[in-house]
């Protein structure tokens, strides 16, 4: 009988070079951050301790709780918005045609391409006076001419569209794929029974899509409480900071106001909300799936 | 295809509507992307306010040249793609041993280790940023490859994935081979893994287009732009640009040609990878 510390042994080459990246990029940071939410800290390095300081700094913040509220607002406008498109794409791409193929792909595509090229494209296009869209508009003899990043409530029209347009499709797969897991014997069964073609889809399509549903819906929320990158492209936060995230305040706390204390506090209160909605969402899945 | 099928299929009246509509969405879709191709490939200073002389004719591929000889756009997919690579493969190894022998071997305190590796999805890289660069910083490690490679390959996600496709590895496979005396790193490397393959080219294809499009964190440790990212260094390319859009556009094309062949290419492990991770990146 070996000793089993020996055997022990023999599983640590295997697991040391994860566990040394892991610890040292995912976990440490969590400690750290603590330690430097606790500090005067700018980019060049620690400075005095100040206690709470940063923490009740941030609580009377009015842009920390503005930038929060227009995450949350993202939050509200894609969740429900992505959940119901995804739907319709899937059913879409879940027809019974030789095309199903294309739309698949056609509704996917966007997701493959880079942030910084979406962002741009968006700029481009919807750019006044020569502006792809504002063209398309004026063919059909609409005399307007919108400035899309100039009028909030426009500004997050076109977020909100250009995220669902780039983002939808891994939501699409995930209701496609358990739309084809639905057994095709509930249908031929119902019709037997003459249920109607919006009977089945009420009955059995939508109810055993119901736990999809609520995965995509957890995974939205969390994806969309991370915005950043498309709003720093395409509006740069604006106008007037009326669709500036958490993340582009964190980061101009830390790297453009040189405070990186300050920075890491406000990160703090964002892993806390991140960090409670992927346990109910992790939760939930486990639960589905026992 | 059985009959029922047929039957559902003729009884629906709608149907040539709801292919009608899918056509159109997929042409709503795709058509900026295709804009983007044709706009590119428009001689340099094009400009119009009919959408449709976009798609006409006179073509060149002078832009590609140009940006080709007299732009960094080339050094930026060339860092992108060093690393891509890098970030993949090595995720690629770390990973795997490390599901390997959580998997395959018998070691103390293996529960609670498996349990720390999965904390790591429930912590938001966003969030953890700012202590990151105070840690990549210490290790001089801002503004290199290894800065921007190595904080991105410890993948919890990966070490899942691999662990239950090597809890599929027959049993009988493996005891044999150990009373053959096979090593465990013979058994990893010459058994275990090449029946992983389809786990590993889903999980090698995600962390690429992962790479290959990651802004945030390129963005904050990389200062040179000799060492940008394609996602980092095509808005300052972009933003001197504000009413010309032939260039910008030949500089986006440039950086989303490789993936979507990669996608034309891989969809299928691609489609598959995402049913069967069902968690973003």
């Amino acid at each position: 009988m070996k000793k089993p510390w020996k055997q022990d042994l023999k599983a640590v080459p295997f697991l040391l070079p994860f566990f040394i990246a892991y610890f040292t990029f995912t976990i440490l940071p969590i400690f750290k951050g603590l330690e430097m939410s606790l500090y005067d800290w700018n980019l060049v390095g620690k400075l005095d301790f100040v206690g709470l300081a940063n923490y009740t700094e941030m609580v009377m913040d009015n842009r920390f709780w503005r930038t929060l509220g227009n995450t949350t607002l993202f939050v509200i406008l894609t969740t429900p918005t992505m959940v119901i498109l995804a739907l319709v794409l899937a059913l879409l791409a879940n027809l019974n045609t030789k095309l199903k193929t294309f739309f698949r792909s056609s509704f996917f595509l966007p997701s493959i391409l880079s942030v910084s090229v979406i962002s741009f494209l968006a700029i481009f296009m919807l750019q006044p006076y020569n502006g792809f869209i504002n063209n398309i508009i004026q063919s059909f003899g609409i005399e307007a001419e919108p400035f899309w990043m100039a009028d909030p409530v426009l500004a997050w029209v076109s977020i909100v569209v250009v995220t669902l347009w780039w983002t939808v499709g891994f939501n699409m797969i995930l209701f496609l794929a358990s739309l084809q897991d639905i057994p095709e014997a509930l249908y031929e069964a119902s019709e037997i029974d003459g249920a109607t073609r919006w009977e089945q889809f009420k009955y059995i399509t939508l109810p055993q899509l119901t736990p999809i549903s609520k995965v995509i819906l957890l995974l939205q929320v969390l994806a969309s409480y991370k915005v950043f990158a498309q709003i720093l492209l395409i509006t740069g936060g604006g106008p007037g900071g009326a669709t500036r995230p958490l993340i582009q305040y964190i980061y101009e706390a830390g790297f453009t106001q040189n405070n990186l204390g300050y920075a890491a506090t406000m990160s703090y209160a964002l892993f806390f909300i991140l960090l409670i909605l992927s346990i109910i969402q992790l939760r939930y899945q486990r639960s589905e799936e026992n | 295809m059985s009959n029922s099928k047929l039957l559902l299929r003729n009884r629906d009246p709608y149907r040539g509507l709801k292919v009608a509509i899918g056509v159109l969405v997929s042409i709503l879709f795709i058509v900026p992307i295709i804009w983007m191709l044709f706009v590119s490939i428009k001689p340099n200073g094009f400009a119009t306010s009919n959408p449709l002389d976009w798609f006409a004719p006179p073509f060149t591929i002078a832009n590609y040249i140009d940006l080709i000889w007299n732009s960094m756009i080339l050094q930026w997919v060339l860092n992108s793609f060093i690393v891509g690579i890098l970030t993949t493969v090595i995720t690629l190894i770390i990973t795997s041993l490390a599901a390997f022998a959580i998997s395959q071997m018998k070691f103390r305190f293996k529960r609670f280790i498996f349990i720390f590796f999965l904390l790591g999805l429930m912590i938001p890289g966003e969030a953890t940023i700012i202590p990151l660069y105070e840690i990549v910083k210490a290790m001089n490690m801002i503004d290199t490859y290894e800065g921007l490679i190595l904080p991105m390959v410890a993948s919890p996600i990966g070490v899942i994935i691999l662990k239950s496709f090597f809890d599929g590895v027959p049993k009988e496979v493996v005891e044999s081979a150990r009373i053959d005396g096979c090593s465990y790193f013979k058994l990893y490397y010459k058994i275990v893994l090449p029946l992983a393959k389809p786990a590993l080219a889903a999980i090698g294809i995600f962390t690429f287009i992962g790479s290959w499009n990651n802004f945030l964190w390129p963005y904050l440790s990389i200062l040179s732009e000799t060492l940008y990212t394609l996602p980092v260094g095509l808005p300052v390319f972009n933003s001197a640009y504000s009413q010309a859009y032939v260039l910008p556009m030949t500089a986006n094309a440039i950086a989303s040609l490789p993936v979507i062949v990669a996608f034309l290419l891989f969809e299928k492990q691609i489609v598959k990878g995402i049913s069967f991770t069902g968690i973003k990146g």
